[in-house]
């Protein structure tokens, strides 16, 4: 072995028999892990891990800080004769137990419930969501009609139930989208708007509506189910 | 011999045969070490041994399903904890309530952090929820993964509202008394089901045993192994996926 | 339908296939029906045969005891008892929207649910909502010494109140 080592020199060519490219087939159904761009990629240890670290104490801190500084709620023994008044569910049913106060157990309990979780499980698989544009981009004078015609069947079919909580917040998110129609004018707020497509603005008026009623729940209603201010809730006997 | 310090003693339990059949490889200063923490881990190795640079952005996820597991783990601490003064009998669930409250030491502690720890679990799913639809990351390859995340939400759900009957207070009992009624509204199968689930035609003992069970056994069962294929499938549709890109050219392929 | 990557699989004739398909269907069946069955003992298992709940026929005093105009809340059977014009009858204290147990009114006559604001009236018609239904009436027997008893499992038709 007496030769002497080949020098390395970078080769530039557009012909792939002398820099070989790499290929990539990406067929519909294979796994998303190939990009058009590179990108850059760091260990998992310790940059990923590390941060899980910390996010773990932090969790964990203020949980235990919470625990120290508020007790859980502990009412007297359980009484099958006694209903206490006002009588409410943990707070993430406090929105289904207002419902309940305007519509018949068997649509505020079960109806509504189902759609809702019905509508959450479809999300993915309906086209809509997958290739919907901003709102306006669309037929502009279909659309017109189209949010002007269920925003006016939900005021109404709401309102005969007297369920002014989503009758307002109805009526703001569709004012907030025709606000949007003017896109490229206005400030940012206008613009940020005018780029927010169908389905956002759909999951914007459902947890619009569900916080409302929630808070509404939590905060607003006292003996009998009656509105009150929250510093009312629990008149002395 | 070296006098001893913390380096040296990390050496020689580094060294040691013990520590060498646990852990095979070396310190974790080179790439190869470093991949070796992940893959060789059995709790390490649901992550990839290299993530993309961004994903490590706070705004890229807000953390929300970690967080969320985080709860999730103080829950199941905090439980079990729990679990060892706890009977599930009419009155004696009440008076075990009183018993961690003024009697066991650190008792209200453990209740306060389990209470809270739920309420956190709960909305740190919903919000989790929330981003992950705002940043369209259900749209295909996730939309199973998403679909396994609602119904680890309703399992959520279910185990706070379980949960919430076992004090055996008013509170506990109404809450539960009205739940239970709404489901009897359900077409058909609402009347016997509720029957099934409370064990009677009332919210009495019956129905804390049941509940019991279900929130110390079968739904938190139920709720690991949701939780492993959510995780497992985060990794195979390609890890987390943070906002959509600015341009759509740059959009993952399929 | 067979995969192609098996090994050493001969081409099947028809009568094979057919036979092969048969024994496939049968077993599945045979798990289905195991299947079935587990899940119908299990169902049988939860249901309880025994419940410790409260008697549904009581002792409510007498006839003289319910002079016209008088309401009588027995919280223990969460029924009232109301002498009403027509006579003596019973009506159940449960509200008919999720099963809070309503309280008379104080101030004025009637009686309203805690839980989510149903008010009723002294013959148990709704008169401001959620609650879908009047409150039931139970059945009341009268011996021959006058001697009330009311059965809270027999609901019967608003308006046939025991005459006194």
């Amino acid at each position: 072995m007496s030769q002497t080592p080949q020098t390395f020199a970078p080769v530039e060519s557009s012909d792939p028999m002398v820099v070989p490219k790499r290929v990539a087939m990406v067929r519909p159904d294979t796994r998303p892990t190939i990009r058009r761009r590179e990108e850059k990629w760091v260990m998992t240890f310790p940059h990923l891990i590390i941060r899980e670290v910390i996010m773990f104490m932090l969790v964990v801190i203020g949980l235990a800080v919470v625990a120290l500084l508020f007790n859980a709620p502990l009412e007297g023994l359980a009484n099958p004769l006694e209903t206490p008044n006002p009588s409410k569910a943990p707070w993430y049913f406090l929105g289904l137990q207002e419902l309940l106060h305007y519509f018949p157990p068997v649509v505020a309990g079960v109806v509504i419930p189902g759609l809702v979780v019905v509508a959450l499980v479809v999300i993915p698989y309906a086209r809509i969501n997958l290739v919907a544009g901003p709102l306006w981009s669309g037929d502009r004078k279909r659309l017109t009609t189209g949010i002007t015609a269920v925003t006016g069947v939900l005021v109404i079919l709401f309102s005969t139930f007297q369920c002014w909580a989503i009758v307002v917040p109805s009526l703001i998110v569709a004012a907030a989208m025709f606000l949007a129609r003017s896109e490229g004018s206005g400030g940012s707020f206008r613009r940020f708007l005018a780029l927010v497509t169908l389905p956002e603005w759909v999951m914007t008026w459902f947890v619009l509506v569900a916080a409302i009623l929630t808070i509404i729940g939590t905060f607003f209603r006292g003996p009998g189910w009656s509105l009150v201010w929250p510093w009312n809730m629990y008149p002395p006997a | 011999m070296s006098s001893l310090t913390l380096s040296t003693l990390t050496a020689w339990v580094r060294n040691s045969a013990v520590y060498r059949s646990i852990i095979r490889h070396g310190v974790a200063d080179t790439n190869r070490n470093r991949s070796l923490v992940i893959f060789e881990n059995l709790f390490l190795h649901v992550h990839p041994v290299k993530v993309r640079e961004k994903t490590l952005k706070f705004t890229h996820t807000f953390w929300l399903g970690g967080i969320t597991m985080v709860a999730t783990f103080v829950l199941f601490a905090t439980g079990i904890l729990l679990m060892f003064y706890y009977h599930p009998s009419v009155p004696q669930a009440y008076r075990d309530m009183k018993e961690l409250m003024f009697v066991v030491d650190n008792g209200v502690f453990y209740r306060n952090m389990h209470r809270w720890a739920a309420h956190l679990m709960v909305l740190g799913a919903m919000l989790h929820m929330l981003r992950v639809f705002y940043h369209r990351a259900y749209r295909p390859p996730r939309q199973f993964n998403w679909v396994v995340g609602v119904v680890l939400l309703l399992i959520t759900l279910l185990l706070s509202y379980t949960g919430y009957l076992l004090p055996w207070d008013q509170l506990a009992f109404w809450g539960v008394s009205v739940g239970t009624n709404m489901a009897k509204e359900a077409p058909l199968i609402g009347k016997p089901l509720r029957f099934l689930l409370l064990g009677g035609n009332i919210v009495s003992e019956n129905a804390l045993l049941r509940f019991y069970v279900l929130h110390c056994v079968v739904l938190p069962a139920v709720l690991m192994l949701f939780i492993s294929v959510h995780i497992w499938r985060i990794r195979k549709d390609g890890g987390v996926q943070g906002p959509p890109e600015k341009d759509p050219g740059e959009e993952v392929e399929p | 339908m067979l995969d192609e990557t098996a090994d050493n699989l001969s081409e099947l004739t028809s009568g094979e296939e057919s036979r092969r398909q048969f024994l496939t269907k049968l077993g599945l069946g045979a798990c289905a029906v195991t299947g079935l069955g587990a899940a119908l003992t299990v169902a049988d298992f939860l249901e309880p045969k025994v419940l410790f709940e409260p008697p549904t026929s009581f002792r409510a005093g007498t006839i003289a005891d319910f002079p016209e105009g008088t309401v009588r809340f027995n919280q223990e059977q969460k029924v009232y008892i109301v002498g009403g014009a027509a006579g003596i009858f019973a009506m159940s204290a449960v509200c008919t929207h999720l099963g809070c147990i309503t309280r008379p009114m104080s101030g004025e006559p009637g009686i309203a649910c805690p839980c989510h604001g149903s008010k009723f009236d002294l013959e148990g018609n709704v008169t401001h909502g959620p609650a879908p239904h009047p409150l039931p009436w139970l059945e009341v027997k009268a011996d021959a010494a006058g001697n009330l008893t009311v059965d809270t499992s027999v609901v019967i038709p608003h308006g046939k109140a025991l005459k006194a």
